[in-house]
Parts: C-alpha cells; sequence; structure tokens
C-alpha cells in the first residue's frame, strides 16, 4: 500500500506544482455561474413596447398607468424595476414599421370605443402584437399586458359591483432562492468534471505517452497499487477543487447555502461520490484513448451533454422527452438533485439517500471499468 | 560463477516480426553493451529482461531470478534507465528521487542518505532542491541515472543513456557511469549506437542484427576478430592501373576497397605499409594527394558482421 500512496503523492505534488490546472478547473465553472447565473437569472425589464391609442378616455389611461406601472422581479420576487419602457405611437402602421426594425418587441392596441366598451361592461379585445422572435420577450410581455388587463377588469368590478374576486395567494415555502444559487450545484459538480478531464485523465494519457506508465511497471509497484495510487490521487483533487469552488461561490457569487454540520458533511459526501465516479470514468476513458488529443477534443461533448442534461441550469421538468431519458442516467443529475436538497432545504440524509445509492452504484461500476480497463490497457 | 544476466533462448515476435531470435547470452558483472542499429532488437531484449515484456519463447534470469517466475524479484534488484526521459520537471531533484525510493519501499532513513550520496556523487548536491525543469539536459540525465539506484539494484539497465547530448555532457554522463560501476559494483547493461561510447565504457560488447547476436567479446576481441589490421586510407591526384594493381598484389596488403577518389586499404601492421604504399605509388608513376593511417574502429567491425554501417 505504500506505493498506492507514494504513486498518490506524486500526482499530488505535481498538482499543487501546476496551480493552473486547478484555476482553469475552478475558473471554468465559477464564470459559467457568475455569466449564466447573472444573463439567465434575472427578469426582463424596460422592454420597449408601442402604444397605440385609438381611444381617449379614463379607462384606456388607466390602462395605459397600469402597464406603465407594472414590475417585473427577479426570481425570488427581489430587484423590481419597470417591465416596459412605453412608447405613445399615433398611428398602428408607424408601430408596425417600428416592430419590424427591431426598435420595440411588442404593439398594445388598444381599439377604437374600448373606453366605451368599459363603461357598458362589454368585451373589449386590446391587440398585442409580439416579435416572437425573442420568445422570451414575447411571454413576458403577453404575460404582463394580460395581468394588466386582469387588473383593469377587477378594479372595474369592484368599483361597480359586488363580484366575488379569487386570488390565489402564493407563500414560499423557503427563503428566496436566486437563479444563480438554482444553477450553483452544477457548477461544483462541473469543476469536479473539469479535474476528471485535465487533472485525472489527461495526466494519465501524458504520463502513458512518456512512458511513465511503463516507468512503475519496471519497479515492485503493483498494478493494483498503481490504479488504486491514480484514482486516489483524482479524487483527492477532484474534491479539494470542488470545495474551493464551493466556498468562492460564497465569497465571490454569494451564494448563501443553509447547511448546518450534518449538511456540511453530507455536501462533502456528496461531491466525494461524484468525484470518485467522474474519475473513475475518466481514467477509464482516457486509458482507451489512443492520444492525448483525441482523448481531450472527445471529452468536451461528454462535459457538455452531462453539464446540461443533470438539470443544473433548468429544471427536469422542462425537458423534452430524449432528454429526461438522458438525465436520468446522467450521474451529475443525482449530484445536483442532492446538492440543492442539502444546501437550500436543509434536507437529512433520508432525503439524498436516493441520489446516494444511484452515484455509489455509478461509481462502483466505473471503478470496476477502470480497474478492468486499467489492467488490460498497461 | 553466477552470472548478472542469462538468457535461455529468448524470443519476441510481434505478429510475423521476430524482433528477438532465439538468443542466448551471458552477462557477468561487468559493463556490458548491447550493440546495433535501430530496429536490430537490443531495446525489446532489454524490455524483455525488465519485465515489462513477456518472451513469445524462452526465458532469461537477471540478478539470479527469474523474469517470468520471479518478476517481482528481478523488478526489486534491478535499476532501469528509459531512453525517453520520465523525470517529472515540476518536481525538484529531491523530490523525484524520493518518490523512486518509496516506489521500491527504501526505509525514509536509508532513502534519504542514499539520495544525498548519489546527488554529491553526480555533483547535484546544490541543485537538489530546484525544479528539474531548470535542469541542462546532461544534468537531467545525470538525475535519471542515480534515480535508478536509489534501492541499490545489482544490475543497471540503461537504454541509450546519451542520446541527445552535446558531446560534453556525454563525457560528463559516462564518466559518471563508469564511476558508479567502479566504486559501487552495480553490473551495467547498456545498449548504444555510439561506438567510441560503447568501445571507451564497455568491458564486453555483443554486436545484435536481426534479433541476434553476430559477435561478442571486448572490443579489441571483436577488431581483432575481422583481421587484426589497420585501415589506410589514401587519397590520389593520379592513379595509373598499374599502381592499383601493384597495390592489390603486395604482400602486407589485406584488402583494397574504392571509394571516392581514392582507396581504403586494410593492411597488416600500418605503421610499416604507409611508406610502402608510397613508394609504390610513386615508382608506378602515381601521385598520392594525402594518406592517412587510423585504427580499426566498430563501425569497421559491424560492416564486417553485418554488411551494414551503424550510422546508416
Amino acid at each position: 500500500m505504500m506505493g498506492a500512496l507514494a504513486v498518490c503523492e506524486r500526482d499530488i505534488r505535481k498538482f499543487i506544482k501546476q496551480p493552473a490546472v486547478m484555476a482553469a478547473s475552478i475558473m471554468g465553472p465559477l464564470l459559467t455561474l457568475i455569466l449564466l447565473g447573472s444573463a439567465y437569472g434575472g427578469a426582463i425589464t424596460h422592454v420597449p413596447v408601442a402604444v397605440v391609442r385609438e381611444s381617449y378616455g379614463p379607462f384606456t389611461s388607466k390602462f395605459v398607468d397600469i402597464l406603465r406601472n407594472e414590475q417585473s422581479c427577479a426570481f425570488g420576487g427581489i430587484n423590481c424595476q419597470n417591465s416596459f419602457q412605453l412608447y405613445d405611437v399615433a398611428v398602428i402602421d408607424t408601430a408596425q414599421e417600428m416592430l419590424r426594425e427591431g426598435r420595440v418587441k411588442g404593439i398594445v392596441h388598444i381599439p377604437l370605443g374600448f373606453d366605451r366598451s368599459l363603461s357598458d361592461k362589454v368585451n373589449v379585445i386590446v391587440t398585442v402584437s409580439l416579435d416572437n422572435t425573442d420568445p422570451l420577450s414575447a411571454a413576458s410581455i403577453g404575460a404582463e399586458v394580460a395581468q394588466a388587463a386582469q387588473q383593469l377588469s377587477s378594479q372595474i368590478q369592484i368599483s361597480t359591483a359586488n363580484g366575488s374576486i379569487i386570488t390565489a395567494d402564493l407563500e414560499n415555502y423557503y427563503r428566496n432562492v436566486l437563479y444563480n444559487e438554482f444553477m450553483a450545484p452544477g457548477t461544483f459538480v462541473q469543476s469536479i468534471m473539469f479535474v476528471s478531464i485535465i487533472a485525472g485523465g489527461v495526466q494519465l494519457v501524458v504520463d502513458k505517452e512518456r512512458g511513465i506508465i511503463e516507468g512503475y511497471l519496471v519497479t515492485p509497484l503493483k498494478k493494483y497499487e498503481i490504479i488504486v495510487g491514480v484514482l486516489l490521487s483524482g479524487v483527492i483533487k477532484a474534491l479539494f477543487t470542488s470545495i474551493a469552488t464551493f466556498v468562492l461561490a460564497i465569497v465571490i457569487v454569494g451564494i448563501r447555502p443553509n447547511l448546518d454540520i450534518l449538511g456540511i458533511t453530507l455536501t462533502i459526501f456528496t461531491l466525494s461520490l461524484t468525484s470518485l465516479g467522474l474519475i473513475a470514468m475518466m481514467t477509464a476513458y482516457a486509458v482507451r484513448s489512443s492520444s492525448a488529443d483525441v482523448y481531450r477534443v472527445s471529452s468536451f461533448p461528454i462535459n457538455l451533454t452531462l453539464y446540461y442534461t443533470s438539470g443544473a441550469v433548468y429544471p427536469l421538468e422542462g425537458f423534452p422527452t430524449w432528454m429526461k431519458d438522458v438525465s436520468m442516467i446522467n450521474p451529475e443529475t443525482y449530484s445536483v438533485h442532492a446538492l440543492r436538497l442539502l444546501m437550500y432545504k436543509g434536507a437529512g440524509f433520508q432525503a439524498v439517500a436516493g441520489d446516494f445509492a444511484f452515484l455509489a452504484v455509478f461509481s462502483a461500476l466505473m471503478l470496476a471499468l477502470a480497474i478492468v480497463v486499467f489492467k488490460r490497457g498497461l | 560463477m553466477d552470472l548478472a544476466v542469462q538468457t535461455f533462448g529468448i524470443t519476441k515476435t510481434f505478429g510475423d516480426f521476430t524482433a528477438v531470435d532465439h538468443l542466448d547470452l551471458e552477462i557477468r558483472h561487468e559493463v556490458f553493451g548491447l550493440l546495433g542499429p535501430n530496429g536490430a532488437g537490443k531495446t525489446t531484449l532489454q524490455r524483455m529482461l525488465v519485465t515489462v515484456l513477456t518472451p513469445t519463447e524462452g526465458t532469461a534470469t537477471v540478478a539470479g531470478a527469474d523474469i517470468l517466475r520471479e518478476a517481482n524479484q528481478v523488478r526489486e534488484r534491478i535499476g532501469v534507465v528509459t531512453q525517453a526521459s520520465t523525470l517529472d520537471l515540476e518536481l525538484t531533484a529531491l523530490e523525484n528521487m524520493n518518490l523512486y525510493g518509496k516506489y521500491y519501499s527504501v526505509p525514509r532513513k536509508k532513502r534519504q542518505e542514499k539520495i544525498s550520496e548519489l546527488l554529491e556523487v553526480v555533483g547535484l548536491a546544490d541543485r537538489a532542491k530546484i525544479p528539474v525543469a531548470g535542469y541542462s539536459g546532461g544534468m537531467k540525465r545525470r538525475l535519471e541515472i542515480i534515480r535508478a539506484l536509489v534501492h541499490e539494484p545489482e544490475v543497471l539497465f540503461l537504454d541509450e543513456p546519451t542520446t541527445g547530448l552535446d558531446p560534453q555532457a556525454r563525457a560528463a554522463v559516462l564518466d559518471y557511469v563508469k564511476k558508479i560501476h567502479e566504486e559501487h559494483g552495480i553490473t551495467l547493461v547498456i545498449t548504444t549506437h555510439y561506438l567510441d561510447e560503447a568501445e571507451n565504457l564497455c568491458d564486453r560488447l555483443a554486436i545484435i542484427d536481426r534479433g541476434k547476436i553476430v559477435a561478442l567479446g571486448t572490443p579489441t576481441e571483436l577488431k581483432r576478430k575481422i583481421s587484426g589490421g589497420d585501415i589506410v586510407e589514401a587519397d590520389f591526384s593520379a592513379l595509373p592501373d598499374t599502381a592499383l594493381k601493384a597495390l592489390e598484389g603486395a604482400d602486407f596488403v589485406l584488402e583494397v576497397k574504392r571509394r571516392d577518389g581514392g582507396l581504403t586499404i586494410l593492411v597488416k601492421n600500418g605503421a610499416e605499409a604507409v611508406p610502402k604504399i608510397v613508394e609504390i605509388v610513386d615508382s608506378k608513376g602515381g601521385k598520392l594527394r594525402t594518406i592517412t593511417l587510423r585504427e580499426l574502429t566498430l563501425d569497421d567491425v559491424f560492416l564486417s558482421f553485418t554488411g551494414r554501417s551503424l550510422r546508416e
């Protein structure tokens, strides 16, 4: 066993002397968290919208005021800002031209007779034209205008009749979780994957090409000691890097996990189990790769697939069926799921036991594969 | 007498290609050279002896242990320096050596003593704590050689130990290798295609070609084997046929070979032959431009045994 520790020690020493490897493994995922988290997490506000009024009365003014003051908020109802930047446009033709030229993303057309219909309590239709080449903004405009219309009609009803109005009373079960917090668990898993690719697999392929593995074989080191040493060093490197990423995500990005001692322990256990599975998987893959270049190039699509099908950036419920199927057998799905439960819900062991079971089975399979491939590949 | 290495019909084939062909070899506690051009089978032979490759047929003992049945004992008793460097450049000399000591389970105290002793021997003690990346080619080689000695092996295998080094660094490495053999009594098995290296360093040599030993002996013995003579290289401004005939017929001449601009003449005794050649050429109306006498080299030996030059 001393041999395995020596093999492991060599890898760790090299890792420490090459800070660029660890920096890349931390910075890549952390940048994703900062950039993707900022780009996707925010509410869509100040969308330019043209308002064409063909009716001039109190209801029209009221409706436009509601639109003007409509607020959109980030996940969790914070950082609320005006949804629209409204432009009053006299004729519909001008508004349509503005839409085509991209100066506005929607047109709210208040028709002739709007005020009269409302005072008569007759249904009236406000036409909303949407630039649906930007589906997210379009959806946001549609929802906000519908909400404004509902608000106006309820105000009219309140002021004129005693009809009961049903409102849903929303209650957040947990504290507000921002989008970048939602995607943070995937970031930690990705840092493990980065180390598995860069410091686990590539290192091994390079060692093989340089004859270092053959160099091991002329010493009394047993094959199993080499395998154990290589895998052990990989797990230590990946675990260390993911914990460093975790800490930096708290310090730099402002992620606020809700962890007690048990939670921290279970989180570290999740990260360890994930490290073992991914390191073993990439080790097996690296040994089978014909060259370092082939390995490097082909490991990027593997990383992308695992990351985006894990539910790290979007809820699994929104995936098409084929992608749901992929996520079912993706180990990162279970890591991300377990980490979210632990970090934001204060879940105990019971809640994550299923995730652990999958990760344990996956790790065991990959370990077996790595050992078989390694023994044959040496 | 116990041998450092003994092979018994050792053979290695790769598909249709026979790299090492039923080879029998005995290496004593000496500096032994395996000489041959690239692809001759010397590296394959060495890789079998260090237990990395399994022979297709036959076996061998190294340091008293069988390479097939007792591979682990073999590994404990040998040191190996491969052709391509396997040093970790980011790590210091001390770290590189320490790790190797651990691979061989050398106890800590002994390891530290041995490492500082070896670093001293090859003049690297004062730079032991800087990363190896900052070393010159010669220093890296020296480090690599002593790294293979931390566990005090009985036999040290060196594969092309001076390839890629400048002449000065080569000389230094060879000096240290000699010193290691003389002071520590370690058997050295060196593969090389540098003739001067083999000639100066090795007690005995085997010339390997196409997986077989074509000649075996001390460098002097090998040279004597082809004729026991010297070589005269002569260039002419004018060489009438009569002069050439007279040279070929002379009793002190063993063989005359034509080459561009002159002749290579194999003679029994160079010192006596040169004036005689001058005299013959003069008397037949030829004109000598230069005449040089040189000793036989291993290249001549190699050429005569294999029909090929080593430098090809």
